[in-house]
């Protein structure tokens, strides 16, 4: 185990040039890895219902909600004791915002779901193409039980469309088995203590979900996959863009360890380090196991602490007392050092196992590698705990605290992952933790497959040979788009990095709606955006319209190349309208007549009229945002 | 059902729905369980389960070949026997079938019906907590195919459980025609001492966003619970799992063709509301439970040649004649308005009147309601209405549509022509009322 924890160790610390060989590496250590893609559609309506398949805008007025509770009734929930998650659904109410003009009776389970949008089925069908896949004969729509309440209907409509697809991704075969076509579901809006609010705008938009086999045999090959499947999505030109429209979900395992998979990855960019990091995980994991095994370590029984508790001025305990709550507390006996030990950074074998007692509701454990001594404990508290759990020299012990129900169970569920330690990396569902770090936490464990049923309220859909043609004829190809990028950008990586950006499209609609010049286009919007970007400017908050209103007012002589720069910055702090801020930051190109008066003006009050370079200087020192220096290049070679 | 051809090669390989097979077309190949066929896909398109549970449709042809790899296991509910507590209500649940008695079978997606109590109590457990439930399974029906048949089999079922000593009665019901059944049983119950309460739900039980459940929980809190002596029906008040209303069986309707919140009052308040947590509140007048009553019984003669017929702009008034030519002895008019037919002379063959007048000669029964559902019928306003009215149309104050059909029905059931005409606009039932409020419309 220790070899392999250096193995990877020193992977992470690899030379770009070392790349070649973590192919080999990863197989040595037993890397499966798998994607998912999910991609929300950009149809004019949504995937069962003719509401408008965009997520609302605010002017779209909330007209009202509704409450509902949702019961487990396909039967077992994978891992956790069923009886408990049945209560637990049972007793979660969910609200849902009703839309004006995005919600209808489909969309809030009062109606059963209209025919497949067709449109939406096109777009399936000619991404099936785009990976060579295989499309289905007779299309069945299903049910999948969902139970989190992101749907009113308790269930998400999917359908199998296509399998047995590849794509070429840098000389490696991918193999994509499946495609489903599925409705998005509800946004959450807050989390409450007695339940949750959706949104029930984009519930229904139409999705596609592509999956990968489980060979991608690295790390970075499986953002690369990822990178390039999203281009095939975005050059359909019928997919949504913007936060959330395309969400990556990636399975991990390596051999010991277990299938986990890691939701919600929104910035493929970084989806690399967060498979790296599932993977050192699950080392770390390993080599806890094998430690603790060693330690002939075990778990003990849950105990009601709270008398020992009554007089405690710790913070976490004294809030809970106050409500005729409980503390409760374990011994995990051979553990001393091991909760505190990081599985992934800032996260520890301690973290891990409160994101299980969360689920019932308690803010988080204590444990004893913690420094205690800064909760606020006494001596004689964690004395007095000691005695009563029977705490030795090489044992550790958990303690939780929370309104009796709660912190029962949170022990339990508590325990059941610290046993879990001794087994090693238990099947689970993350999501994403911290971004910056990436890393990811416990969301629930890995159902046992999903439940699904047929749909009975919408009729199986036999594909006739003209929808698939019709599709076919569609059929994205970034081989075509590439030469089309080059015919119009000059720099050949540039047309490479576009290629793959999320920003493709923007590109394209600038290019169709001004004159700008693509090279200045395409490098402002990858170069100088990413630029911008790390210096702190908040420019991917920027829409689409303000990025069209720039570039043409650069087209029109508005604005100088420097001034675009200029304005991005204001643009990504201010709202205004890019004329707005043109005239408020006084960022008016100084062109033509008014440039050549300029001119004239210095020349009368220079010493030397002659002296071009000087003229220069100071009409762009005072003007450097405001006048092209090509331009005045022009005018004073003309003059002299 | 698969087509022959197909069925024949399963025959022949001894394949049967539910096995696990191997199906291969060109280069795809699909494992998993061969699922039945549903009337809405193509009979050549055999569908798979697979693994991952989706289903496949892969249409048989040429090239296709299809071999068997074992035999599939029967599908088994889960089941919960909880022992019912003696000391709390009794209550007799009838069981009818209907959405909220069927769910999907999980792999074929085929409907099955709940018929054992052990199925029911594992999806609401609740329900053991509320009443000492006794279960009988009466029919397994949907309510559009009911008939007065079956109405006269749930009344004595519900009679004989109130005599037998039920303090209550649920009765699970397809909402299609829940109101005609509510109906009937507030006619043909005599001495009704306690609360019948018909439910049912409007998403099937099989998912778990169903109105099934509380629609259950709350009847059975009314029948176990509350003294009302009436026929009701129990569903979902709004959209949200909120609360549930008890309304008046013969002043209730399906409003709505899907919503949950589909029954409404009509010309009524509802009697009360069940809140989540079991909560009873009182809201308008109701008959109560009295003490020391005597034995229910139930007067289920009905008279199936009773007819309910809407006018319309053009509509053809013959119809009558051809009901009166095979016997029908009563008939329920949807009329416009206020109660109106076309009457005039200036469209030859279109007056209803010469019709009318020929049925009440030959001794029908003919009662007035409005296609406008809410407010009340009235001969004195128009001329139209009071050439109907003189011709001996009986018009049926506020009463619906569909209450007054299954009333004469019932009536012509046990009583003559001339009986039954006295007695058509007199309430005896909860289904007339003297006063329409202001609160009682679009509620």
């Amino acid at each position: 185990m220790q070899k392999q924890v250096r193995k990877i160790e020193k992977l992470k610390r690899r030379e770009p040039k070392e790349a070649v060989d973590d192919g080999a590496r990863y197989k040595e250590i037993g890397f499966m890895c798998g994607l998912e893609i999910h991609q929300r559609l950009a149809t004019r309506e949504k995937l069962f219902c003719s509401c408008p398949a965009t997520v609302a805008a605010e002017s779209d007025k909330t007209i009202g909600t509704i409450s509902r509770y949702q019961r487990a009734v396909a039967g077992e929930l994978g891992n956790i004791d069923r009886s408990a998650e049945f209560e637990e659904l049972r007793n979660r109410k969910f609200t849902y915002r009703i839309r004006e003009c995005h919600t209808c009776l489909v969309d809030i389970d009062e109606e059963p779901p209209h025919g497949m949008n067709h449109e939406a089925l096109g777009v399936a069908l000619s991404l099936a193409g785009a990976m060579d896949m295989r499309i289905l004969d007779e299309l069945q729509p299903m049910r999948k039980e969902v139970v989190d309440g992101s749907d009113p209907s308790a269930f998400q409509r999917t359908t199998f469309v296509a399998a047995n697809g590849k794509i070429m991704v840098n000389g490696h075969t991918i193999n994509i088995p499946s495609l489903f076509l599925e409705e998005e579901s509800c946004g959450i809006v807050a989390g409450a203590e007695d339940g949750i609010t959706y949104d029930t705008d984009r519930i229904g938009i139409p999705l596609v979900e592509i999956d990968t086999d489980p060979y991608i045999p690295t790390p970075a090959m499986a953002k690369e996959v990822a990178l390039y499947i999203g281009t095939l999505l975005r050059i359909s030109g019928k997919v949504q863009r913007g936060i959330g429209s395309i969400r990556q979900d990636v399975n991990v395992s390596i051999k010991g360890g277990a299938r986990v998979e890691i939701k919600g990855l929104q910035e493929v960019e970084k989806l690399d380090r967060f498979v790296e990091n599932e993977v050192a995980r699950q080392l770390k994991l390993l080599e806890i196991r094998d430690a603790l095994k060693n330690a002939h370590a075990s778990v003990g029984e849950h105990k009601d602490v709270t008398k020992l508790f009554e007089k405690s001025t710790v913070k976490v305990v004294t809030t809970n007392m106050q409500k005729e709550g409980a503390v409760f507390a374990f011994k995990l006996s051979g553990f001393k050092g091991m909760l505190g030990r990081e599985v992934n950074p800032e996260r520890r074998l301690g973290t891990e196992i409160s994101d299980y007692a969360k689920m019932a509701h308690v803010k988080g454990l204590i444990h004893s590698d913690e420094n205690l001594d800064a909760y606020g404990f006494t001596e004689k508290e964690i004395h007095d705990l000691r005695l009563f759990l029977d705490i030795k020299q090489d044992d550790a012990f958990i303690i939780i605290a929370g309104s009796r129900g709660n912190a029962k169970r949170a022990a339990e569920l508590a325990m059941e992952r610290a046993k879990y330690a001794l087994v090693g990396v238990p099947l689970e569902t993350r999501g994403v933790h911290n971004t910056e770090l990436c890393t990811s936490k416990f969301l629930r464990p890995l159902p046992g497959g999903s439940r699904m049923y047929p749909e009975t309220d919408a009729r199986p859909i036999l594909l006739t040979k003209e929808q698939i043609d019709t599709a076919i004829k569609s059929v994205p190809n970034i081989e075509r788009e590439r030469k089309a990028l080059l015919s119009e950008i000059e720099n050949k990586g540039l047309v490479d990095q576009l290629l793959l950006s999320p920003r493709l499209q923007l590109y394209k609609t600038i290019i169709e709606s001004t004159k700008a010049d693509p090279n200045f286009v395409a490098n402002t919007i990858m170069q100088k955006f990413t630029e911008l970007k790390r210096g702190g400017f908040g420019v991917e908050g920027i829409d689409e319209q303000r990025f069209v209103d720039l570039f043409a007012a650069y087209s029109k002589k508005q604005i100088t190349k420097q001034g675009v720069e200029e304005l991005l910055k204001e643009m990504a702090l201010h709202k205004e309208s890019v004329a707005d801020l043109i005239t408020v930051k006084r960022l008016h190109r100084i062109t033509g007549a008014e440039l050549e008066k300029l001119v004239r003006d210095l020349r009368n009050e220079a010493s030397d009229p002659s002296n071009v370079n000087e003229i220069r200087n100071i009409i762009m020192s005072k003007n450097r945002l405001n006048v092209d220096g090509s331009e005045l290049n022009a005018l004073l070679a003309k003059r002299s | 059902m698969y087509s022959d051809k197909l069925r024949k090669l399963f025959d022949a390989g001894s394949i049967k729905i539910g096995d696990l097979i191997k199906v291969e077309s060109g280069d795809l190949i699909f494992e998993g369980e061969l699922m039945p066929k549903t009337e809405a896909g193509h009979e050549d398109a055999i569908v798979v389960k697979l693994k991952s549970g989706y289903n496949a449709g892969v249409m048989y042809g040429d090239g296709v070949r299809i071999t068997k790899i074992s035999s599939g296991k029967a599908v088994e509910f889960p089941l919960s026997n909880p022992k019912m507590a003696e000391n709390l209500p009794k209550v007799s649940l009838l069981w009818t079938g209907g959405t909220i008695g069927s769910k999907i079978e999980y792999k074929t997606g085929g409907v099955h019906m709940t018929v054992k109590p052990e199925e029911l109590f594992y999806y609401i457990p609740e329900l053991p907590s509320i009443a000492n439930i006794k279960f009988n399974q009466i029919c397994e029906i949907a309510s559009e195919d009911m008939s007065y048949h079956e109405w006269q089999k749930i009344a004595e079922e519900t009679a004989d459980a109130l005599n037998e000593g039920a303090r209550g009665v649920v009765i699970t019901h397809g909402t299609d025609t829940m109101g005609f059944t509510a109906s009937a049983l507030a006619f043909m119950l005599q001495n009704l001492n306690a609360p019948v309460v018909l439910t049912g739900s409007q998403r099937s039980s099989d998912r778990g966003s169903s109105d099934a459940f509380l629609n259950l929980i709350a009847a059975t809190n009314i029948a176990a619970n509350s003294n009302v002596a009436e026929v009701g029906i129990c569903m979902h008040a709004s959209s949200s799992d909120d609360r549930m209303h008890l309304l008046r069986g013969v002043k209730a309707r399906k409003m709505h063709t899907s919503r949950r919140d589909a029954f409404r009052p009509i010309n009524d308040r509802p009697i009360a509301y069940v809140d989540m947590d079991g909560r009873i509140s009182y809201v308008s007048e109701y008959k109560k439970t009295v003490k020391a009553a005597g034995k229910v019984t139930a007067n289920t003669k009905f008279e199936p040649k009773t007819a309910l017929l809407k006018v319309y702009p053009n509509s053809d008034p013959e119809i009558m004649q051809y009901y009166i030519d095979r016997g029908y002895r009563g008939f329920i008019l949807e009329g416009t308005g206020l109660g109106h037919m076309p009457v005039s002379t200036e469209h030859p063959g279109k007056s209803w009147l010469p019709y009318i007048k020929n049925a009440i000669e030959n001794g029908a029964v003919i009662g007035m309601t409005s296609q406008t559902l809410y407010g009340r019928v009235n001969a004195n306003v128009y001329r139209n209405l009071r050439l109907l009215g003189n011709a001996g149309v009986v018009y049926c104050e506020d009463m619906l549509p569909e209450t007054a059909y299954v009333k004469l029905g019932w009536l012509l059931g046990s009583h003559d022509n001339k009986a039954a005409k006295e007695l058509l606009d007199k309430n005896i039932a909860g289904e007339i009322t003297k006063r329409v409020n202001y609160d009682e419309f679009l509620v």
